[in-house]
């Protein structure tokens, strides 16, 4: 350690390092011997490996040399390293569907083409297109038509049946030929296509075609006793259909058909039951019982010591899988492995959800969104392996490195340091797996604590209810705010607000919902307008992060009451989302807590709060014990 | 093929050679999704993408479709660069492609995504 130079601040170099699961922070400062801290660089850096494991000194390294590049200092001038105690917390996710709808013996097309033919409702027997001139006149019949048809062969076998005195009454196509048929009949009625399984109509039934005027949805066979009256149906049948009822609401078309075998089951899977152990007892809640249900026994036995589920059932499944994920991820080359059974889950979060299924016995990929609960579920273990990367760190630095506080306290002394902010203070630290809140008392107390799901959940949850397959567009429809692209020269923000280009739109977005990337525009891959999908987001974000929020800030606060806060700094990469900060702080302005963002030194936003805190602890620690 | 008159429609500008079919095919997308279109014959050299821009100008629409003598087809929008389409087809591309050509021309004036 040389001697400081002229112009600089005094004091011996520290760098605090908080390895979190996603980044890397590290705090640069200079401390005087009287304790006080002049902060010089921070730098931040993705985090190598699994949090808490070895492999994280590499980016420790990153950091801590950026930082002193930044300030223009050298690696010799460090006294210490401060490493966060990174206790594991790690979390899973699983989601589960709860209801199925099954439809054996093809008795329902639940179909939604873009463009169907006509309008109007029309019953009839099927009867393949070929079939037609032997039809006896006057029965109404519903016709049939296969793949590779011709939209004018298909107008003209219809208009010569109809004058023969046939009584064609609808039609099902599987080309995508609705419109151009109708068009070409002397008598329109109602045409549903794009049937991709045609063949599976079952022929010689009683079946139903209803196709709304444009900018109307179907009125008689999404009601259940519209379909009791066009099938003549028993109220035990009806009972029967009322799924069928539910599945067609909100379309613009749709086909029944009538089969003397039909069913259409809407079932509940037993999911099974949560066993929650905690406070000295055992609470067991069905799992299908919805996401309030499951979160008020988590509520009651608080706090958590551990959650399974009986084996054999979703939920035992879904709980086995978030462990053995848990064990894999704590597993290190060269040390005993982590049994299963000594992973405890400490917190659970369940969410109500949809998930798209495909409807088993559709004719034409039909979706029904089914009910479903999402679990995140979070562990922690005592098997902290940072002293490996304290070691590694110190030897390759050449200087001390040690492990510094616990990160709840670290990230509250890290949280002062935002201007404007006092003790009393909690901090939330809006994760990627958890969402951690602490409080720090005026008498210099602290609590803290960690609550399972976050910005991942959040990510699944849009995914999920959007049907979305790729889940880096999920990622993007909760990073990024959406818009509309209206021609190719203008988009339409979701506050409404239109923005022309100099250089025409790419025709994949054209009149597409579009989330703004840094990159540009990039398409949503759904039929849903943009009110729809920002519904889902601002949905999905609230249920994890609010409902987060609250739980986590009632468990530190005193007496678990709100009012009780006076600042709420909020921290973390979701703290630097553009709606979730706003969504916390309305769920907490009724309690009369300041809330908001934190800017860590008044420069580094919210990021960077546990590497400062590491070293504001280090400098107090110094005025206390001098020897030090 | 109608009256070319001044009522909206997608402006189809078509090389006398252009196969039969293609047209046809093409119609049928842009009537599929509603939408009224108007053919003109356009003798000469000029390409898909050219008929297309040509097309689009005098389209009351701002949407036109070229259809070269080999089968080549391209949708063009009034306010696009001109050798910048909004979609092709090469020539000799199927009855697929060709219902493709028109749904798009179509879907551009209905400002429906054009997938």
């Amino acid at each position: 350690m040389g001697a400081p130079d002229p112009g600089r601040p005094p004091g011996r170099l520290v760098v605090g390092v908080d390895i979190g699961n996603s980044t890397t922070e590290a705090c640069l400062a200079a401390v005087a011997p009287d304790g006080t801290v002049a902060y010089l660089a921070t730098d931040l850096t993705r985090t190598t490996g699994v949090k808490g494991t070895p492999d994280n000194t590499a980016g420790a390294l990153t950091a801590v040399r950026g930082a002193l590049a930044r300030s223009g200092r050298d690696a010799g001038e460090v006294e210490a390293v401060l490493l966060n105690e990174a206790t594991p917390v790690i979390s899973g996710l699983a989601m589960e569907t709860i209801t199925e709808t099954i439809i054996t013996e093809s008795t329902m097309i639940g179909h939604n083409p873009a463009t169907p033919g006509g309008e109007g409702l029309g019953v009839g027997t099927t009867v393949p297109i070929g079939a037609l001139p032997g039809q006896p006149p006057g029965a109404p019949v519903v016709c049939v038509v296969p793949p590779g048809a011709d939209f004018e062969d298909v107008a003209a076998a219809v208009n010569a049946a109809v004058a023969a005195g046939v009584d064609v009454v609808a039609a099902v196509l599987a080309g995508d030929d609705a419109v151009l048929v109708t068009n070409r009949l002397h008598r329109p009625v109602p045409v549903v296509d794009e049937v991709a399984a045609v063949e599976r109509v079952p022929l010689g039934m009683l079946a139903a075609v209803e196709v709304a005027a444009p900018g109307r949805t179907i009125r008689t066979l999404s009601n259940s006793y519209g379909l009791a009256t066009v099938f003549g149906l028993d109220p035990a049948q009806t009972r029967q259909v009322s799924p069928v009822a539910r599945a067609l609401t909100g379309n613009r078309s749709a086909v029944v058909v009538r089969t003397p075998t039909g069913d259409v089951t809407d079932r509940r899977i037993p999911v099974g039951e949560l066993v929650l152990h905690g406070a000295g007892r055992t609470l067991r809640v069905d799992v299908d019982a919805g996401a309030e249900a499951i979160m008020d026994a988590v509520a009651r036995v608080q706090p958590l010591d551990d959650a399974d589920g009986e084996p054999g059932t979703h939920v035992g499944g879904m709980l086995a899988q978030v462990r053995d994920t848990m064990a894999d991820v704590m597993d290190v080359a060269g040390q005993p492995g982590v049994p299963v059974s000594e992973i405890a889950i400490r917190d659970v979060l369940a969410v109500d959800t949809f998930v798209p299924a495909e409807v088993r016995g559709g004719l034409a990929g039909e979706v029904a969104l089914e009910n479903a609960v999402a679990l995140a579920a979070m562990v922690r273990t005592s098997r902290s392996r940072m002293q490996l990367v304290a070691d590694r760190v110190s030897e390759q630095l050449g200087a001390a490195a040690r492990i510094g506080g616990v990160e709840g306290e670290m990230a509250v002394g890290g949280a002062l340091t935002t201007p404007g902010v006092d003790r009393p203070v909690a901090v939330l630290d809006l994760g990627g797996g958890s969402t951690d809140a602490a409080l720090l008392t005026r008498d210099g107390e602290c609590t803290a604590v960690h609550v399972a799901g976050a910005g991942e959940l959040v990510t699944k949850l849009i995914g999920s209810e959007l049907a979305l397959e790729d889940r880096e567009v999920a990622e993007g429809v909760k990073r990024f705010p959406l818009a509309t692209v209206e021609s190719f020269f203008h988009l339409r923000h979701e506050d409404g607000t239109v923005q022309f280009v100099d250089q025409p739109l790419p025709p994949h977005v054209f009149a597409r919902v579009v989330v703004l990337t840094a990159e540009g525009p990039a398409p949503v891959p759904t039929r849903h307008a943009l009110h729809h999908v920002r519904r889902v987001r601002r949905d999905a974000k609230r249920r994890v992060f609010v409902v987060n929020a609250l739980r986590a800030l009632r468990q530190v606060a005193p007496g678990g009451n709100l009012r009780a806060l006076d600042f709420v700094v909020l921290l973390g990469g979701s703290a630097l989302d553009f709606e979730i900060p706003d969504l916390v702080a309305d769920a907490l302005a009724p309690y009369g807590v300041v809330c908001g963002t934190g800017n860590v030194l008044g420069t580094e936003g919210p990021r960077t709060a546990v590497a400062a805190g590491l070293v504001r602890a280090h400098a107090a620690h110094l005025v206390e014990c001098p020897a030090g | 093929m109608s009256d070319p008159g001044p009522r909206p429609a997608v402006r189809v500008h078509r090389h006398p050679a252009a196969p039969a079919p293609v047209l046809r095919q093409v119609r049928a997308g842009v009537e599929e999704e509603g939408v009224p279109s108007d053919v003109v014959d356009v003798p000469g050299p000029a390409g898909a993408t050219a008929l297309a821009a040509a097309a689009a100008a005098d389209s009351p629409l701002g949407v036109g479709i070229g259809l070269a003598a080999d089968g080549a087809a391209a949708v063009q929008h009034r306010t696009l660069p001109g050798d910048r389409p909004v979609t092709t087809a090469p020539a000799g591309a199927g009855p697929t492609e060709w219902r493709r050509i028109g749904r798009v021309a179509a879907r551009v004036v209905k400002r429906l995504p054009l997938g």
